[in-house]
């Protein structure tokens, strides 16, 4: 069995070039085919880059991508974009409004896959916005019940999975980072990833960034994936300690560097953090990676913490013997 | 029946109209322009959403909360022993707020609302209420670092807005709303809250409204009745098990009745309006209804607020509801009130920015 394999969470930010051709393409002074191939371009130049330091599970770095799930509601049928409105401080964002039956018009995510696979020998995981955050990061203006819209996505994403698992993908990640929201609706997070994840044989993953994950564990463990995700760095792995009142059970991505910080970690305070959760969980069920996407930090920030990773992980390997 | 909103009002239109604000506050971070630049922004601003509220015909307007960075920030950085904290999210909504830390004694050093008050008073035709949140959320969302117990917080920061309570009477507001939707998460804290609004209202003359939202009451009413509020304000939508706890007891105040959904784009019927309004006069004489969105509307996109305050306004029209004495009486005074004090308000409201 490999241990402490390293991966990433999903996305990485867009090099100036791609930011730049976004913007062009958005005030229609570029074609669709030439953001497309510089998207490609920094999909490669991603995949080329997780390669040479030796990520051992890559992603695709989302290059084509705004937001995790504008993106969706922009590729399916079912979605409007609403007007802005305010996330916090002066950031705004459209938000996705639900107004009729949702629908993939074909596959969304696979095209993508696989040309990120192609160029590499190395996995690349399938990477999906969950059910239940598509449905509670949205209006709704036709389904009328959470559980039905959540529903009806997770068909959806069902078969974008479905479709991601026949390309040859062998980990799907589904993230949920809304799962915490509503601490009540835990059944409905649940019952939505059963639709999901069903028959699947993939490895399957699911992203939680804990609002309050004391309020949904250890209820989570029965989250129908086997992996799940988690933010450690930016809380000093004090999720390890809610461990301590129930074993955690599934397979672990744990989270070692802050994405929400230009500082960068010390290699010790990184592998102090893996050793901290070995004492708890078996390191071949341990896949190491950033607490979360890295799209909100520089090209040199993301690539300098993914490089710490590797590092750090590689330096416990060693020191403990294993392979 | 009067109509009115809650709170906060969306910051941007979208285009064509210019998101002059947001980009006031990007050229002010930018080092492009300066503060005082920004505040005649954040005045232009303020003036367009009170211009919408009233042309919605709303009977009772707010200033949209335009300056307030979020429902915490905006007193938490004016009030003494608080300072910032980092973004956390704010309830169960996808918007985040800077989280107030009390290092120290709780202590209200100057009026934080007032000349904003007083700016939108004079600024609008119709009745202005501030609407400020109350001590008892402002405590739950905070960090309390200081006090040694969570109700030595809240009584010092009911304390605190007492004072600017008051602050706003001496400027003549006749009609302040506090906001406290975070009992309805706790409702064990029920002692606390009550002793806590008591310190909130103390000595207060001006007519005083508590509005809850993002949840219902079930637990704590009747009791919420007998707080020293005279309009008790309740989510219909989030809080839809409100229709059936307000059955099992009279409802004895004025209500604020939340019924158009603020965090869903999902525009309202007038019929389906028009038969929630005749199902909640079975319960409370119309003349004692406020109706309004169930919170702030800054949830939604600007201009699918006001598609939804002008279609409240429609319902309410259509249902054939007399414009109450006390509304006409408050917007004439209002008015009056206005006009005279319009020069030295003015005037006062530049100096105090500066």
């Amino acid at each position: 069995m490999p241990s402490l394999l390293t991966t990433a969470v999903g996305s990485y930010p867009k090099p100036d070039y791609l930011m730049q051709a976004r913007n062009q393409y958005r005030k229609k002074r570029i074609a669709r085919a030439e953001l497309l191939a510089l998207e490609r371009r920094a999909t490669r130049e991603w995949i080329e880059f997780q390669e040479r330091i030796g990520l051992d599970i890559l992603v695709d770095g989302e290059q084509y991508r705004g937001d995790m799930v504008e993106y969706f509601a922009e590729e399916w049928r079912g979605f409007a974009i609403s007007g802005l409105v305010r996330a916090y401080g002066n950031r705004y964002y459209h938000k996705p409004i639900i107004v009729g039956k949702v629908a993939r018009q074909g596959p969304t995510t696979v095209e993508w896959w696989k040309y990120a696979q192609s160029l590499t020998r190395k996995p690349v995981k399938g990477m999906l916005t969950g059910p239940y955050t598509l449905m509670d990061w949205s209006f709704d203006e036709y389904y009328g019940s959470r559980r039905q819209a959540a529903l009806a996505l997770a068909r959806v994403v069902h078969a974008e999975a479905r479709d991601l698992e026949r390309a040859g993908a062998e980990y799907i990640q589904i993230d949920e980072p809304a799962a915490s929201v509503v601490p009540e609706e835990i059944d409905l997070l649940i019952e939505a990833m059963a639709t999901v994840t069903r028959g699947l044989r993939a490895k399957t993953i699911s992203h939680i960034c804990y609002g309050d994950f004391t309020t949904i564990y250890p209820r989570i463990l029965d989250l129908p994936v086997a992996q799940l995700d988690l933010e450690m760095a930016n809380s000093n792995y004090d999720l390890l300690d809610v461990f301590k009142s129930h074993p955690y059970t599934k397979e672990i991505g744990l989270g070692v560097v802050d994405v929400h910080n230009h500082r960068l970690e010390s290699i010790e305070q990184v592998k102090t953090g893996i050793k901290h959760a070995l004492q708890q969980i078996p390191p071949e069920k341990i896949f190491v990676d950033p607490d979360c996407g890295l799209k909100t930090r520089t090209v040199a920030e993301a690539q300098a913490k993914l490089e710490l990773v590797v590092r750090a992980t590689r330096e416990v390997k060693r020191e403990l013997g294993l392979r | 029946m009067i109509t009115t909103v809650v709170g906060n009002y969306p910051k941007i239109p979208n285009l064509p109209r210019p998101a002059k604000l947001r980009q006031a506050i990007a050229n002010v971070d930018a080092g492009k322009i300066t503060r005082d630049d920004l505040q005649r922004t954040e005045d232009q601003v303020t003036r367009e959403v009170i211009a919408e509220q009233i042309a919605a015909g709303l009977d009772l307007i707010t200033d949209g909360k335009i300056r307030w960075e979020d429902e915490q920030t905006y007193l938490a950085r004016r009030l003494r022993g608080l300072r910032l904290g980092g973004l956390i999210r704010y309830f169960d909504s996808n918007t985040y707020y800077r989280q107030p830390i009390c290092e120290g004694a709780v202590e209200w050093v100057e009026p934080i609302t007032v000349c904003d008050y007083e700016f939108a008073a004079q600024y609008s035709s119709k009745p202005v209420k501030p609407a400020l949140p109350g001590p008892y959320t402002l405590a739950r969302l905070s960090e309390n670092k200081y006090y040694p117990t969570l109700d030595e917080f809240v009584f010092a920061l009911a304390d605190a807005l007492n004072q600017e309570a008051r602050a706003l009477e001496r400027a003549d507001a006749t009609f302040i709303q506090f906001d406290e939707p975070a009992i309805l998460r706790r409702k064990q804290d029920w002692a606390l809250f009550e002793q806590a609004m008591r310190r909130l209202t103390n000595g207060l003359t001006a007519k005083l409204a508590l509005y809850t939202y993002f949840g219902d009451v079930g637990g704590i009413y009747p009791q919420i009745l007998a707080l020293p509020f005279a309009v008790i304000g309740l989510d219909f939508v989030q809080g839809a098990r409100n229709w059936d706890v307000i059955k099992t007891a009279p409802f004895t105040k004025e209500l604020g009745f939340g019924i158009v959904d603020a965090r869903n784009t999902k525009l309202e019927t007038r019929a389906e309006l028009r038969r929630a309004f005749a199902q909640i006069a079975r319960v409370v004489p119309l003349d004692r209804v406020y109706v309004n969105p169930t919170c702030g509307l800054e949830f939604l996109p600007r201009e699918r607020a006001q598609e939804k305050l002008a279609q409240l306004v429609a319902a309410a029209r259509e249902f054939g509801t007399r414009k109450p004495r006390t509304s006409a009486q408050a917007e004439k005074r209002n008015t009056q009130h206005a006009t005279r004090k319009t020069r030295k308000a003015a005037k006062e409201h530049e100096r105090s920015r500066k």
